[in-house]
């Protein structure tokens, strides 16, 4: 009784996703869009399925280079925080340079990092890192900032280094921090990875997409953007719990 | 009887082997630097010597310092005038030395880390290997038995102000500092908690300086009572409390113990009106 009452709860829930599909039909068949402009709902889901195995490689490749893109971002903006928590002279280096590559846009900076690092597998990395890691920087350095006095004190009385500082009581209180922007940085990761796949990749689901539409195949486009958004939900929903569990072993 | 290797052994009385001084501090000011240049005195010429194994307790109206004399023991802070020592050396050497305890009015536990592994930090810390007998022993000592799992957030508020102390004893130090570590609590817990550490310090004799707003406390832990002014804070008078130990309920129903709470209140009070 009350599994069926969950479920049916479950379902209650989807109504958004219901609406939006519904609206979205209502949008093509009323303007009696042709399937080139904008296909129906129903045909773009009928492509994902019946066309899964399609999908599957560009689904993992682009997963896999926002995660590792998401891992790598983290870290760089961890360990530049960490540097400008140690020194201030470091900070100084470190802070603009992470301010500049921050304001240059993404999109305008793709090429370039394409033609330094390499076309393919290098620039999508890349590009990815370079939008994951300036919100690793400022969480890390808010968490670093946000170490207790109490806990700075008794440190000072244990006779820690400053090593151990950072070890023992800086990185535990920035971790979380550290994870509230992996969240936040997640959905960005996979959108980075895509943008950079499609503007010169040769696989994932950016590249996907771009044969698509070179092709008008409309249904694998619009297939390739649902399957997208799907795969940076759950990317969403997997930060999310880790950062709770993360959360609740430390605090 | 708990394993705890006690550091000093001896049951003579304190005075008896206190010939080394282990605390000294000489006409120290301290003023604070406040925004916009304001300036703020702490502390004037406080005088204070603790002899080896002694407890003294500082009492004070709130914001007379008392903490600040215990932050300069501690090396946390510098004194603006005057000169302060622990055994001879800076105060922040003690500490550099893995040899001072010191149980903060904020406990200050980690939060992700158990009561055992709180208590076990300041081996960590020094790079000594952790004596696990020894934790065992301040786990029992301070009644926590069968939460060494637990993390502070399942604790109540007096169970980590234990931990707290514990974890300050952990290393056997020379030098105990305690800065209100009962504050939070309520006179039940309090109370309890007072004839808990007048035991653990009944085993371990370490060089005391306990802070506290509390005159009971303060005359059933200490061998002497230094009673601040208000601010800037200064050493009004020293008394000595010579009342045997374990001084239980019998001496705190005594006259003689009420009569000494009732001279250190007027003192404390005087304070209040020359502050004001």
């Amino acid at each position: 009784m009350t599994r069926a009452r969950s479920i049916g709860m479950g379902i209650v829930h989807l109504w958004p996703i219901a609406l939006l599909l519904l609206s979205w039909d209502a949008w093509v068949v009323l303007n009696g869009y042709t399937s080139t402009v904008a296909p129906r709902p129903w045909f773009v889901i009928a492509d994902v399925f019946t066309g899964f195995a399609d999908y599957v490689p560009s689904i993992l490749y682009t997963l896999g280079m926002a995660l590792g893109g998401l891992v790598g971002g983290t870290l760089i903006g961890f360990v530049g925080a960490v540097l400008v928590w140690w020194s201030a002279a470091l900070s100084g280096v470190v802070t603009p340079a992470a301010l500049i590559i921050r304001s240059v846009p993404i999109t305008a900076l793709i090429p370039i990092i394409a033609r330094i690092v390499g076309y393919g597998d290098p620039a999508v990395l890349a590009s990815t890192m370079l939008i994951c890691f300036f919100p690793a920087f400022v969480f890390t350095l808010s968490g670093l900032a946000a170490i207790p006095e109490a806990g700075r004190d008794l440190f000072t009385v244990l006779g820690a280094n400053k090593l151990q500082v950072l070890s023992r009581l800086g990185v535990l209180y920035a971790l979380p921090n550290l994870m509230v922007s992996v969240r936040i940085t997640a959905p960005s990761a996979v959108l980075a990875a895509m943008l950079a796949e499609f503007l010169m990749g040769t696989s994932g689901l950016g590249a996907l997409f771009s044969q698509a539409r070179s092709y008008m195949d409309m249904e694998r486009s619009w297939g390739t953007a649902l399957v997208a958004t799907v795969v940076s939900v759950l990317v969403f929903v997997g930060a999310q719990l880790m950062e709770r569990r993360v959360e609740s072993r430390l605090t | 009887m708990s394993s705890t290797a006690t550091l000093t052994p001896m049951e003579t009385k304190p005075a008896e082997h206190a010939t080394r001084t282990a605390v000294s501090v000489n006409r120290a000011d301290k003023i604070f630097t406040l925004s916009r240049g304001k300036k703020l005195q702490a502390l004037a010429e406080v005088d204070l010597e603790v002899r080896e194994g002694e407890f003294v307790a500082i009492i004070g109206p709130s914001g007379c310092g008392k903490s600040t004399v215990l932050r300069l023991a501690a090396g946390l802070d510098r004194p603006t005038n005057g000169t302060v020592e622990i055994f001879g050396a800076a105060p922040h050497e003690l500490a550099t030395q893995h040899r001072l305890g010191v149980a903060f009015q904020e406990h200050a536990l980690l939060p992700w880390a158990s009561v055992r592994s709180n208590i076990a930090l300041p081996y960590k810390v020094a790079g000594r290997k952790v004596d696990d007998a020894r934790v065992d022993g301040l786990i029992e000592l301070v009644g926590l038995k069968g939460f060494e799992k637990a993390r502070p957030k399942q604790l109540s508020g007096g169970m980590r102000q234990r931990v707290s102390i514990a974890r300050a004893l952990a290393l056997s130090p020379d030098l105990l500092l305690l800065d209100e570590p009962f504050g939070a609590l309520d006179a039940v817990t309090r109370r309890r908690m007072n004839a808990e550490l007048a035991r653990i310090w009944g085993e371990e004799k370490i060089t005391t300086i306990l802070v506290t707003h509390d005159v009971d406390e303060a005359l059933i832990l200490a061998d002497r009572v230094v009673v601040m002014t208000g601010r800037p804070g200064r050493v009004r008078t020293i008394k000595n409390v010579d009342f045997p130990r374990p001084r239980d309920a019998a001496t705190t129903r005594s006259p003689e113990f009420h009569e000494l709470v009732d001279e250190l209140t007027s003192l404390l009070d005087a304070n209040d009106g020359d502050a004001a």
